[in-house]
């Protein structure tokens, strides 16, 4: 949508500096940005984070491996399978474990499962912030419940799973897993249609959204911005294809990337992927075998080499990076998780200055932060 | 996970007593040595093998000029900043670390710059991505590192007035549990 | 022929005028300070110790106290202000959600401090953040309980080694009920709320926290 012009002022305006405080009901958690408008207009953004800044690597640092695991539950809690699995996966890489067939085909059904769950609960927040409001959550909250009501069958837990183990899974799954995982897919496919009736087509949301938020695509590059929001840009980056880790080469499934760049081909981005989650979780179920969780000889004490490695895996909201330094013993010697939202928040500035403040809290919703990532 | 790269050759000092036999120079003709090193021409770089990545060691003064160089060669192109980080290995100084990734070629590259503990500066790299901008500030923050030239050094995701004790430092300690209120910030409780 | 009133007037009685009823005996009356020649107004009500007279003369009324009346109205319909900080918030709105209703039991979450009654710390509270939570207290009009939920926001939860971790969100306000878990399940919440009502309607201040 082109910016209107305004007639020529005959009297000098000011800009206002609007605080948008860390508590507000649309910043999706702590976080703070100084809004600089000129009437209606942004023309700058200054986005404080460090609210919920809580020293997660370094409490890494003094935890056994198996511990930190659940610091990584906390960190990214809306896909916590994601942020378990590049941990461990670390660890697998510096301890040169193999990881039996069975797990790994059941680590990609609950990694999948979880981004359709994270990616319900971002419909629920951006339809609330685009105007839907409470609709949209109750929606998405309904799918959230089912999905969570089969982990919770799983793991034991409704939000802090803890399952995955390095070499494995802790324990082995319920002996109706598929059965669950089918009667949970048709569920969610019915969710999906409810909430496409809901908003996609809806045309008082693509007015709101559509042309609104853009960055090129050389910018998003620059950024660093991944996930989601980077492909939405034009640029075809998904780490489950560049990439492979799990089992993602030898399934079938296609990844949406936008045209234009703007918030709306970001949310029709995240819905379609929904769609390719749950075909790759029916393709899993075919694959699924009996068989062992975890090698036959898993040392009971994790002592990994000196070595260092960075695991990058394909979160919900986009590249979530585990740099993990081992200089020998039971505990990491730096662990950095590189998380998404930070870098995609960087981009928050180029993405609404010259937006309409309206626009602002939409733009927002859209690079979907959770800011206990952005913070650690 | 992509497996394709070799270990090197590690004494692993298990299997039996072997005749002691110095193990051969490795090599790294297999990975992305040989462009790299054709693109940092007049940089001293060291290479080492990581676990899944090629690292190559750059001295403190050059790492920007290589940086820039690795963007900018036409058979690399590393046009995407993963990651900006810093280890702090206690006596030997504190390694700033760069991860970088080319859309393009689809490689992967470690850049290491290792700092010596009594002169903690570095030039900033948001001149060759605009990534590095928060990264940076994070890294500055967390260990005391200074980025030259950086266009915005303030603090990130500390608190303003906590500025002077650097918390992923080896030597800063965790805290004590408080068990009496009003501790922790000098408030108490109302009513107290 | 027609009778005229001049007739009627002239005409002698011819039929004596009927006595007088015989005045009634005085009886007791039914209800003392009653005329005695009263016709009962009242039907007479038993009296029983120990329960209210006025139960049985005026029924549909409801004689309660006032403190009783405003506790019961407050604790019926609890406005959290929506503080989710972290992960508990999650938590928070899916028991809001139509799985575990909250509304049933008149909670409403409420954006503005000022007109909420509840403050649910939901979260890890930060030494950044802990001037904002303050002061977001101050704003609240009194009467305002604090539900501190998770572990976090108990004594710091699994972050409490950390050093710009507030170790309880207790340190700056204080706080009513105390919800363990990391995250409280949603029937954690509810109980807290239960638990909340409960004291409301014991302590029945009717100034509110003094």
């Amino acid at each position: 949508m082109a910016m209107p012009r305004l007639p020529d002022q005959e009297f000098e305006t000011q800009d206002i500096m609007i605080n948008m405080g860390p508590q507000h009901p649309s910043t999706h958690g702590v976080f703070r940005m100084v809004l600089t408008v000129d009437g209606e207009v942004v023309r700058d953004v200054v986005p404080y984070v460090g609210y919920m800044h809580r020293g997660a690597e370094k409490l890494c640092e003094t935890m056994d491996y198996r511990q930190g695991i659940g610091y990584m539950d906390r960190t990214e809690y809306l896909a916590n399978f994601n942020a378990e699995l590049s941990y461990v996966m670390a660890v697998e890489q510096l301890m040169d474990i193999q990881v039996p067939e069975r797990a790994q085909w059941i680590r990609m059904i609950l990694c999948e499962l979880n981004r359709i769950s994270s990616h319900f609960m971002f419909t629920g927040a951006f339809g609330t912030d685009v105007g839907v409001f409470g609709t949209a959550f109750t929606y998405s909250f309904i799918q959230r419940e089912i999905v969570q009501d089969l982990f919770e069958e799983i793991t034991g837990d409704r939000l802090m799973y803890a399952y995955f183990r390095p070499g494995g899974l802790a324990w082995e799954v319920t002996d109706n897993f598929v059965e669950r995982v089918r009667e949970v897919l048709t569920q969610v496919k019915q969710g999906l249609k409810d909430v496409d009736g809901l908003m996609t087509a809806n045309e008082i949301f693509i007015a709101r959204t559509r042309g609104v938020g853009t960055i090129s695509t050389e910018d998003a590059i620059d950024y660093g911005m991944s996930g989601p929001a980077l492909r939405a840009s034009g640029v075809d980056l998904d780490i489950r294809k560049t990439e492979p880790y799990l089992y993602y080469d030898q399934v079938d499934f296609d990844v949406p990337v936008g045209e234009h760049g703007d918030v709306y081909d970001r949310f029709l981005l995240r819905v379609e992927e929904i769609r390719q989650s749950i075909r790759i979780v029916e393709q899993c179920l075919e694959r699924l075998r009996p068989g062992p969780i975890l090698p036959e000889r898993m040392p009971r004490m994790l002592r990994t080499p000196p070595g260092e490695v960075y695991i990058r895996t394909e979160a919900p909201r986009g590249e979530y990076g585990i740099y993990l330094v081992s200089k020998g013993g039971n505990r990491p010697y730096r662990l950095k998780i590189r998380s998404a939202g930070l870098s995609n928040l960087q981009a928050l500035k180029e993405m609404t200055v010259g937006q309409y403040v309206a626009d602002a809290v939409v733009i927002l919703g859209s690079i979907d932060i959770v800011l206990c990532e952005v913070d650690r | 996970m992509t497996t394709d790269e070799t270990q090197p050759a590690r004494a692993t000092g298990r299997g039996g007593a072997q005749p002691a036999s110095p193990p051969p120079p490795p090599s790294f003709d297999d990975t992305i040595w040989p462009v790299v090193d054709r693109a940092l021409a007049g940089v001293t770089a060291t290479p080492e093998r990581g676990s899944l990545d090629l690292i190559v060691h750059v001295p403190r003064d050059e790492v920007v000029a290589a940086l820039r160089a690795l963007k900018r060669h036409a058979d690399l192109g590393f046009d995407y900043l993963r990651s900006l980080t810093a280890v702090d290995n206690e006596d030997e100084g504190i390694d700033v670390v760069y991860h970088l990734y080319s859309t393009a070629k689809r490689l992967n590259l470690t850049v290491k710059a290792t700092l010596p503990n009594n002169d903690l500066r570095i030039e900033t790299a948001t001149g060759v991505w605009r990534a590095a901008n928060w990264l940076e500030r994070e890294t500055a923050e967390m260990f005391g590192v200074t980025f030259a030239g950086h266009p915005d050094p303030r603090t990130l995701l500390l608190p303003e007035d906590m500025t002077d004790t650097f918390p992923l430092r080896k030597d800063h300690p965790l805290a004590e549990i408080e068990v009496l209120q009003g501790e922790g910030m000098g408030y108490t409780a109302e009513g107290q | 022929m027609a009778v005229t009133p001049a007739d009627v007037t002239t005409q002698p009685a011819t039929e004596p005028r009927p006595a007088a009823p015989p005045a009634p005996e005085p009886t007791t009356p039914a209800v003392p300070g009653e005329h005695p020649n009263e016709a009962p107004r009242l039907t007479p009500v038993e009296v029983v110790p120990g329960r209210a007279l006025y139960k049985e003369v005026l029924p549909g009324v409801l004689q309660v106290p006032a403190d009783l009346l405003l506790a019961a109205s407050r604790k019926s319909s609890l406005w959290p202000m929506t503080f989710g900080l972290a992960c508990c918030a999650i938590e928070m709105i899916a028991t809001y959600m139509s799985h575990y209703d909250l509304d049933r039991f008149g909670i409403v979450p409420w954006p503005s401090p000022r007109q909420s009654d509840v403050m649910i710390v939901a979260g890890t509270v930060t030494k950044k953040m802990a001037p904002a939570v303050k002061l977001l207290y101050e704003q609240m009009p009194n009467p305002k309980w604090v539900i501190s939920m998770g572990a976090c926001a108990t004594n710091g939860g699994p972050y409490t080694r950390y050093d710009r971790v507030l170790q309880g969100v207790d340190k700056v306000i204080p706080v009513d009920v105390y919800v363990p878990g990391c995250p409280p399940r949603p029937e954690a919440l509810m109980d807290a709320f239960l638990a909340l009502q409960g004291m409301i309607m014991e302590e029945r201040k009717a100034q509110g926290r003094a």
